[in-house]
């Protein structure tokens, strides 16, 4: 463990963009969030692992103000946005793509796209184009209704709505999940090209080995706090971790 | 009576069930519960029609047998209904945070406040506008159809609104938004959709349009205190016939309900001895059979 502490420290001194300081966080009464830290630095790919009910998914929950820290900080560019509405954080420049009915499934793809772009004051035909041209299934189905659209190509629609408002970091829930392997494996080029072009991310994933060969450090969430930090390498090559957490 | 006259008057009784199935749907898909206050949010706007007409009077001149005066205050109607219902929102429904049970039985008791408070205003009797009723459009009486300029006023206005708000909904950015929200209101905010903001939006449109609805019930037929509740069942029926939650199904079931009961004297006609006085059942009936074959009604979706 002190190997892993020492990554984090590292890091903190680095361009932190977001910052979980320790945070409890829960659902009503219920807490599943016990004194959880971690940070993501400028243009990283950090997944999150972890057994189910580990509290994962709650991480980004907190984060992105649809629960609201009862203790601790959540920190983007050093200011406390903990407690704050979605709909506020989304204008500070985090995007959030959610696991589950994460696309407007009445609405065609063209208007969930518009959606994604509700807080931009300026106009959408720019990025949207620019969204079409790096996923050219979209343009094929611009006026369908997004509840046509299969499993891996919702995944796409969800990204690229969250994309529309250009954000410094993307909080993604289990990119995989339901996924086919090899359209897994073209989510997960999806994910490593937009943090090319200069996102943070932060990502949970259900397929550990998976995710975090595609990131740079990765946390091993275990009741609700974290249990192992380290690069993303490190944690696939610690016995340790890949006995209790990655299957062996 | 021809068939021709219950179509034509199926037509008109359809226009109103509509504007008032479009607000009950509305609200439902947004707000998240089902409104028994809208029947009476239809009385409301009926009584500042008549308070307003009142003082407008017979102001300029006369379209389809209806004096000018009638319409503005018909757009008072619908603002003051839309007013109320947005108070009682930011008032009532807002603050008190309940789950969508907890509000439905809520705007009971909200409903029984406007009904009283019309009542304490107006006593309980029957009132009119006393705009002068007209005699049949004379070109039609030939074909058996005996309706008014008045009917064609109705329909004509329904239609207006309707194509409005299909309008709104389909090129605005309010109405994709509203859409959005509709389709999932947690996705909505994390897009960035203010929608508390949408949710104002949402009452102010649905009120709206059961005012004037409820203007143009009280032109059709007469003015109560009751006149709204009386009515907020068949408005029911129509949306869920339509599948709740879905503005355009509401718009269908609207249409329909309104139709078969104003054609429910076709019954007796060939014979069959139903009479006029079970209209709302025959449309129940109806209603029951088509959701024993798609229990999401016409146009509603699969609860995911």
């Amino acid at each position: 463990m002190s190997a892993s502490t020492g990554v984090i420290e590292r890091d903190a001194d680095e361009d932190v963009v977001l910052s979980v300081e320790n945070v409890d966080s829960g659902y009503g009464d219920v807490q599943v969030l016990d004194d959880l830290s971690m940070t993501l630095a400028e243009d990283e790919i950090a997944c999150l692992v972890g057994p189910n009910g580990a509290g994962k998914s709650t991480v980004l929950k907190t984060v992105f103000g649809m629960l609201t820290p009862w203790t601790g900080h959540v920190k983007y560019h050093g200011d406390d946005i903990g407690g704050m509405a979605p709909e506020d954080i989304v204008r500070t420049g985090i995007g959030y793509v959610p696991q589950t009915e994460n696309v407007f499934g009445n609405l065609t793809i063209e208007e969930n796209l518009r959606m994604g772009g509700v807080a931009r004051s300026d106009d959408l035909d720019p990025i949207i184009d620019q969204l079409y041209d790096r996923f050219p299934l979209l343009t094929e189905k611009q006026s369908a209704k997004a509840r046509t659209l299969s499993g891996g190509q919702r995944q796409v629609l969800a990204f690229a709505r969250a994309l529309v408002m250009e954000p410094d970091v993307l909080l993604i829930d289990e990119p995989s999940a339901g996924l086919a392997p090899n359209t897994a494996d073209e989510v997960f080029a999806d994910v490593q090209a937009v943090n090319e072009l200069g996102t943070a991310i932060l990502m949970v994933e259900q397929n550990a080995r998976k995710g975090l060969a595609i990131s740079d450090k990765g946390f091993v969430l275990d009741q609700g706090t974290v249990a192992y930090a380290d690069d993303a390498d490190g944690l696939l090559d610690n016995p340790e971790v890949s006995r209790l957490y990655l299957g062996g | 009576m021809s068939v021709l006259e219950y179509a034509a008057n199926g037509l008109v009784f359809s226009s109103i069930i509509v504007l008032a199935s479009i607000g009950l749907s509305l609200v439902y898909s947004i707000a998240n519960f089902a409104n028994f206050a809208h029947g009476d949010t239809m009385t409301v706007g009926a009584y500042a029609t008549l308070v307003t007409f009142g003082a407008v009077g017979t102001l300029g001149g006369v379209v389809l047998g209806i004096p000018y005066g009638f319409f503005v205050a018909l757009l008072v109607g619908v603002v003051v209904a839309a007013l109320v219902a947005v108070v009682t929102h930011k008032v009532i429904y807002e603050p008190i945070d309940l789950d969508s049970i907890g509000l439905l039985i809520t705007s009971i008791g909200v409903a029984f406040v406007y009904r009283a408070t019309v009542r304490l205003g107006f006593g309980a009797d029957f009132t009119e506008f006393g705009i002068q009723v007209l005699r049949p459009i004379e070109w039609l009486i030939p074909y058996g159809v005996r309706v008014t300029l008045h009917d064609v006023a109705i329909v004509g206005s329904a239609v207006v609104l309707v194509a409005g708000l299909h309008t709104l909904l389909q090129y605005t950015d309010l109405g994709r938004k509203m859409r959005a929200t509709a389709d999932n209101p947690d996705l909505a905010r994390v897009s960035g959709i203010r929608t508390n903001r949408i949710e104002i939006w949402t009452w102010i449109i649905g009120a709206g349009l059961a005012g004037a609805g409820g203007g143009f019930l009280g032109l059709f037929n007469q003015l109560s205190p009751r006149m709204g509740f009386d009515i907020l069942l068949v408005v029911f029926a129509a949306v869920i016939l339509g599948g709740i939650g879905s503005v355009y199904g509401a718009m269908l079931g609207g249409f329909l309900i309104g139709m078969i009961n104003q054609m429910t004297p076709l019954l007796s006609d060939i014979g069959i001895p139903i009479g006029i006085e079970y209209a709302n059942a025959v449309a129940f009936v109806i209603m029951v059979l088509v959701l024993l074959a798609r229990p999401t009604g016409i146009m509603g979706e699969a609860a995911s």
